[in-house]
């Protein structure tokens, strides 16, 4: 039996102009769990955690963050997450100190605290050997590691995190999993939105997944895993044998009705 | 009808690429008024633009039918003037846009150098200048309608000249400014420069007492030396097939052409470093041992909250760490030395403050303020995906704001204490009354600046990158407010310093502003109180405009 849902939506629409990006999403994300929001190319991941985080105004529906409402009290729950969104939000002609240090402030951490805490990210995130560098300089991994330590230095009871491991190394991504766990751990709720199904599979405890701006799937692995078995059980051409247990890219492919289109060719192509 | 290939086919598929981004542009209705705004700033340029076209061609007309060819260098140096120094005196008002953007494709060197140059051409300091040179053309062709092929050719490689030395002042200011180390050598020649103002009331009182055929002596070197370079050569060029010494003439054009090709090579050198991939960041070298990170407290602003004190520092670092913007904000200083060597060459008649050497430091804190507009009026342009984190964040926009404005605020005071000094300097200490008249004036145009380049960076903002010299786009909307604000800033400081100079009492005009500021700063504060909604409201045009890959 769950308590209230840390974060909870009810018929969360967005439209741009005719387009329905995101269709009467009804999201329940509940404390200490590991959300993964999957869907393809174009399904509404990025508008809905903008919606999510305040970054864009929903068309119509209702937000609910540790049960506060997002459109009438938006500064008290800014306070209470940690954002990581689509363009990491780094202000690249500061050093990582320097931006850590403003960040906590933002975040309203006294300036000792704030310092504190930026030293110890640093260090954690192994981004402390070279303090001059301006954040412009960092390569791709090191700024979505920033952006990270950015978004939990004032120890948020939410993380929202977009697209988290895009693009970075495997060695970066170990220190994002590890903090992010040792988050979890704590009591702490994480939503993120990945491509990568094997990081999702492997970090999350629940999961949704959108398509075409529809919800069409929420629950844990195995919720997702015994609904999908239970529409078409597994077997057939290429298929799993009954035996092995269906994996987050099967079950994604599933309920999206993805195909691969290798048969395609195009034949002016090298 | 085939698309052409090539090097043409790429420079047409730029043009179609522009013309594409501006018509899906008007899609919105925040383009529409881009439109509608660049309508009009062009017609108020333009009418300037067209008033500059009557004189030189009215001037160059009588210079020429007069057989005073040799007065054609007093329209070509102010020309010249204005080609080169607006662009940086008002990089508000410089639309360039960032050609490097095209590196990705494959583009080879000449169309890069070409576009670059193309892109330049659309500068309104540009267009202006062409404009005054079309007139001077005019001239000389209703003078002598014979002389129009060689004055046009003549004119076409003046403009040409220009075109490509601006693009090089701009292109190596850049690089210069781009890195710690070479922005501190030119930080240093900067300071040299200054101190050289103590040098500059002597030297004119050494020439004020010259007899005059010493004085006759020191203008004919100074009309030797300028005869040798652009403005002086292409007179020279007009001047002498105006008399049919056509050689001579012919001899100035080519050494015109010849200085032209030198600056484009120069040019070259630069364009060639970025269109092989040139990476101009401060990166460090790896670390060869563990450096110990210092912790870093941030700075207290007293009376302000946290989040205001942080904005502030973020603010003055962003700037400290900016050449271009730097160099902007002193411009000031640069105007005053212009002032001042025009008193020098034309023996005190034609400097409007060394007529009335008292207005000196309101003009030097008025134009303080106008380079300082650059940044109020898109405040947000330089945070680009940081605009992100504002919005995540718990803090509010007024206090966001208001952090901006204070370090705005802070650079005022500190460019109208040096602009103080180099009045000083060169014009002697500015009387009391003047002195609080143009404080007192600061306090009532600052605020009232703050209040629309508030809602003018939340309603009409445009993603700029501090580490580039003059490629940036500027929003046309803003452009024509700013203009506006200027125009009724100047009109009331003009008038309150005339009324108080009728009145032979110049604290009259401290007052008048005082009474001015009574209105503008409860204005001011009453905007900022409302800034928190009107970005929510906009905060998906903000979003969208500098968060943009």
């Amino acid at each position: 039996m769950h308590s209230a849902p840390t974060i909870s939506t009810q018929g969360l629409s967005r439209r741009f102009g005719d387009l329905v990006a995101v269709d009467s999403v009804d999201l329940r994300v509940y404390s200490g769990q590991f959300f993964g929001f999957l869907g393809p190319n174009g399904a509404g991941k990025s508008t809905t955690i903008k919606m999510l985080t305040g970054l864009l105004a929903p068309s119509s529906g209702r937000i609910e963050i540790l049960g506060l409402d997002l459109s009438t009290h938006p500064v008290e729950v800014k306070r209470q997450i940690g954002v990581v969104p689509e363009g990491m939000a780094l202000f690249g002609r500061l050093t990582g100190a320097e931006f850590l240090s403003f960040a906590g402030r933002m975040y309203g951490l006294d300036r000792e605290t704030a310092a504190k805490r930026a030293a110890e990210l640093l260090e954690f995130m192994q981004l402390a050997d070279q303090p001059r560098k301006l954040v412009t300089d960092y390569s791709h991994g090191m700024q979505k590691k920033l952006a990270l330590a950015a978004a939990v230095i004032h120890g948020p009871k939410i993380l929202f995190l977009d697209e988290p491991f895009e693009g970075v190394d495997a060695i970066a991504a170990g220190t994002l999993k590890a903090m992010l766990q040792g988050m979890i751990s704590r009591g702490a709720t994480i939503f993120l939105t990945s491509h990568v199904l094997e990081i999702v599979e492997r970090l999350c405890s629940h999961v949704a997944i959108i398509h075409q701006g529809r919800l069409v799937a929420q629950g844990s692995l195995e919720e997702l895993r015994a609904g999908v078995e239970a529409q078409a059980p597994a077997g057939g051409d290429g298929e799993p044998r009954p035996s092995e247990k269906l994996t987050l890219e099967e079950i994604f492919l599933r309920v999206v009705g993805g195909t691969r289109r290798s048969e395609q060719e195009l034949s002016w192509l090298g | 009808m085939p698309s052409p290939q090539g090097v043409p086919g790429q420079v047409v598929a730029v043009a179609e690429l522009r013309w594409r981004m501006f018509v899906n542009g008007l899609r919105t209705r925040r383009g529409k008024m881009e439109l509608v705004s660049r309508v009009i700033v062009t017609l108020a340029f333009a009418f300037g633009g067209f008033g500059g076209l009557a004189a030189a061609a009215g001037f160059s007309w009588y210079f020429v039918s007069q057989g005073k060819p040799e007065f054609l260098p007093a329209l070509l140096w102010p020309v010249f003037f204005f080609w080169q120094v607006f662009p940086v005196m008002a990089t508000a008002f410089t639309n360039n846009p960032d050609s490097s953007d095209l590196l990705r494709f494959p583009l080879n060197y000449r169309a890069y150098f070409m576009i670059r140059l193309a892109y330049g051409f659309f500068d309104p300091a540009s267009a202006l200048g062409t404009l005054a040179l079309l007139g001077i053309l005019l001239g000389v062709t209703v003078a002598r309608p014979s002389l129009f092929p060689w004055a046009l050719l003549v004119i076409l490689s003046f403009a040409l000249f220009n075109l490509v030395l601006m693009q090089t002042v701009f292109a190596w200011l850049e690089r210069w400014l781009a890195q710690r180390r070479t922005r501190e050598i030119l930080g240093v020649v900067f300071i040299l420069f200054l101190l050289s103002f103590q040098l500059i009331g002597p030297t004119v009182q050494h020439l004020e007492r010259q007899p005059r055929p010493e004085l006759r002596k020191t203008f004919w070197i100074a009309a030797q030396v300028q005869a040798s370079l652009p403005p002086g050569l292409a007179a020279d060029a007009i001047g002498q097939a105006s008399k049919a010494h056509y050689m001579v003439g012919f001899s100035s054009l080519i050494f015109l052409g010849s200085l032209t090709w030198a600056v484009g090579y120069v040019l070259h050198l630069r364009l060639r470093r970025q269109f092989q991939g040139e990476n101009l960041s401060e990166v460090e070298g790896r670390p060869t041992g563990t450096q110990v990170q210092a912790l870093q407290i941030g700075w207290e602003l007293p009376i302000f909250s946290a989040s205001v004190a942080a904005v502030f520092e973020k603010e003055v670092r962003y700037l400290s760490r900016s050449g271009p913007m730097l160099l902007t904000l002193i411009m000031p200083i640069f105007m005053l030395l212009v002032f001042r060597f025009g008193a020098m060459n034309a023996m005190h008649q034609s400097s409007i403050f060394n007529r009335t050497p008292d207005m000196a430091f309101p003009g030097a804190a008025a134009y303080a303020l106008l380079v300082l507009t650059n940044l109020v009026y898109n405040s947000f342009g330089g945070d680009a995906n940081g605009m992100q984190f504002f919005y995540a964040s718990p803090a509010t926009f007024r206090h966001i704001l208001l952090g901006k404005n204070l370090a705005f605020g802070a650079i005022l005071v500190a460019n109208t204490a040096l602009a103080l000094i180099a009045v000083t300097l060169l014009y002697g200490r500015p009387d009391s009354a003047v002195s609080v008249a143009t404080f007192a004036g600061l306090l009532f145009a600052t605020p009232l600046n703050f209040t629309v380049g508030n809602l003018l960076s939340i309603y009409s903002p445009k993603r700029r990158d501090f580490a580039t010299f003059g490629r940036q786009n500027v929003s046309q909307t803003t452009v024509l407010a700013s203009l506006g604000v200027q125009i009724v800033i100047v009109a009331v400081g003009v008038a309150a310093f005339a009324i108080a100079r009728f009145y032979r009492n110049l604290w009259i005009a401290a007052l008048v502003f005082l009474a001015l500021s009574a209105i503008s700063i409860p204005l001011y504060l009453l905007v900022l109180r409302r800034l928190d909604g009107i970005a929510v409201e906009r905060r998906e045009v903000l979003l969208a405009e500098l968060c943009r890959a």
